[in-house]
């Protein structure tokens, strides 16, 4: 779900700003430090994909749709900090090109998505790939998807609580999180598994083309 | 550019030289009226922003408004209908928080859309080279892969009568989604091996 500017109140998106512009800068330090010229025209290739994942409407049960992240798999290419920068891009990109998404929502999708679905992936990727490397992708993919989705459910359900005009109605996003918690997680349950199974597709053929940025080629 | 929009404002035109916006500065300008806009809590003064933005906008500001419109309105819809149905089942007054929620949300499309006009994000990237590399590239790859999901679209479309199960198409999507990998990866190589040769990349 992409949300547009003026559902999110300043009194969440700035302190997000707030967070998220040392994260943006730490990880630009990190870019400088891993993307040289022979990487980034690949990074731009999967931004580009992450970028088409989240516009592409995936068909689910009942005639809904939802849309893909598609940070996952940029972490699991290219690392959580990279993955990051990466995907704010794609928000950017998103908000600015396509008119999709909004500039104020931008912090609070960057922090949840971008940050945490990152390095929640990377987290779980490293420690289930003992176990069995494939299900280490499905699992972290997964599991971040639906921590990224419950905390933009959590931010939205806010939004009655802390942005209230003096009679008590609200200013944003009008609905709490007995609402917000069961829309947003539902459909993403299955926005999960389509999108676990689609990553490990392209990780799987990541891999083979040796285009894994770190670990030797074996993951991020 | 048209002559319209933000450029507009400041364009030199016939008359004397006026100086022209930069497109730094105008996504400047835009960025600071989003973050201002979302402290106005007055459904009378979005509505007055909402009608000044529209006049300066220029020519094809109806084209821009159904623009903008067509961003926000399933959400919009959606968002209305479900709050007026809580306030239906709650007895709680909710046209006035509704009004001002959908004024907001549109002026803001609104902006947002006169903005994707009158701005080009190329130029208002130059003083980061690297971000505007990167941007070129990724802007690249979007329409690459879109073209080849449509000529794969129209070439499964014109070899059968039947529309394709939702089995095919996930598998089919699957089979063109590597091979636009492979082919993107290989023209993104390309595109940087030419911008070195020609010293592009020499900053």
């Amino acid at each position: 779900m992409h949300i547009p500017d003026g559902l999110i109140s300043p009194q969440t998106y700035l302190p997000a700003l707030a967070v998220a512009v040392p994260l943006w800068w730490w990880a630009g330090r990190s870019f400088r430090r891993q993307v040289g010229d022979e990487v980034l025209p690949r990074l731009a290739v999967f931004t580009a994909l992450a970028f088409l994942l989240s516009s592409l409407m995936l068909p689910l049960p009942g005639g809904t749709s939802g849309h893909a992240i598609g940070v996952g798999l940029l972490t699991l290419v290219f690392g959580p900090w990279v993955a990051f920068l990466a995907y704010t891009l794609v928000l950017v990109l998103q908000a600015l090109v396509m008119g999709a998404g909004g500039i104020t929502a931008l912090p609070v999708n960057a922090l949840a998505m971008g940050f945490v679905g990152a390095f929640l992936a990377y987290g779980l990727f490293h420690l289930l790939r003992s176990v069995q490397i494939d299900l280490a992708v499905v699992v972290a993919v997964f599991v971040s998807i639906l921590a990224s989705a419950l905390l933009v459910a959590l931010v939205l359900g806010l939004q009655p609580l802390i942005a209230q005009a003096p009679d008590g109605s609200p200013r944003f996003f009008p609905f709490g999180w007995a609402v917000t918690v069961p829309a947003v997680l539902v459909p993403h349950l299955f926005i999960g598994v389509a999108e676990a199974a689609l990553t490990l597709l392209i990780w799987r053929h990541a891999r083979k083309r040796h285009w894994l940025l770190a670990s030797g080629g074996q993951g991020a | 550019m048209p002559a319209s929009g933000i450029g507009c404002l400041h364009r030199a035109g016939r008359g004397p030289e006026v100086p022209t916006l930069s497109h730094p500065a105008r996504l400047g300008l835009y960025l600071l009226a989003v973050v201002a806009i979302s402290f106005v809590h007055d459904p009378r003064g979005l509505a007055l922003i909402l009608v000044g933005a529209l006049l300066l906008s220029g020519a094809g500001r109806l084209r821009l408004l159904l623009r903008a419109l067509r961003v926000v309105l399933a959400i919009l819809l959606l968002l209305s209908a479900g709050f007026l149905l809580m306030g239906w089942l709650t007895g709680q007054p909710v046209v006035a928080a509704l009004v001002l929620i959908n004024l907001r949300v549109l002026l803001l499309a609104l902006l947002t859309a006169w903005m994707m006009r009158a701005v080009n994000l190329d130029r208002a990237l130059v003083h980061w080279p690297q971000a505007q590399r990167w941007l070129v590239i990724v802007r690249g790859q979007i329409q690459l892969f879109r073209r080849l999901a449509q000529d794969y679209r129209y070439a499964q479309r014109s070899r059968s009568v039947l529309p394709p199960t939702l089995r095919e198409r996930y598998r089919g999507s699957a089979a063109i989604g590597l091979a636009a990998l492979d082919k993107g990866v290989h023209n993104a190589d390309l595109v940087t091996q030419a911008m070195r040769s020609r010293g592009a990349l020499h900053d």
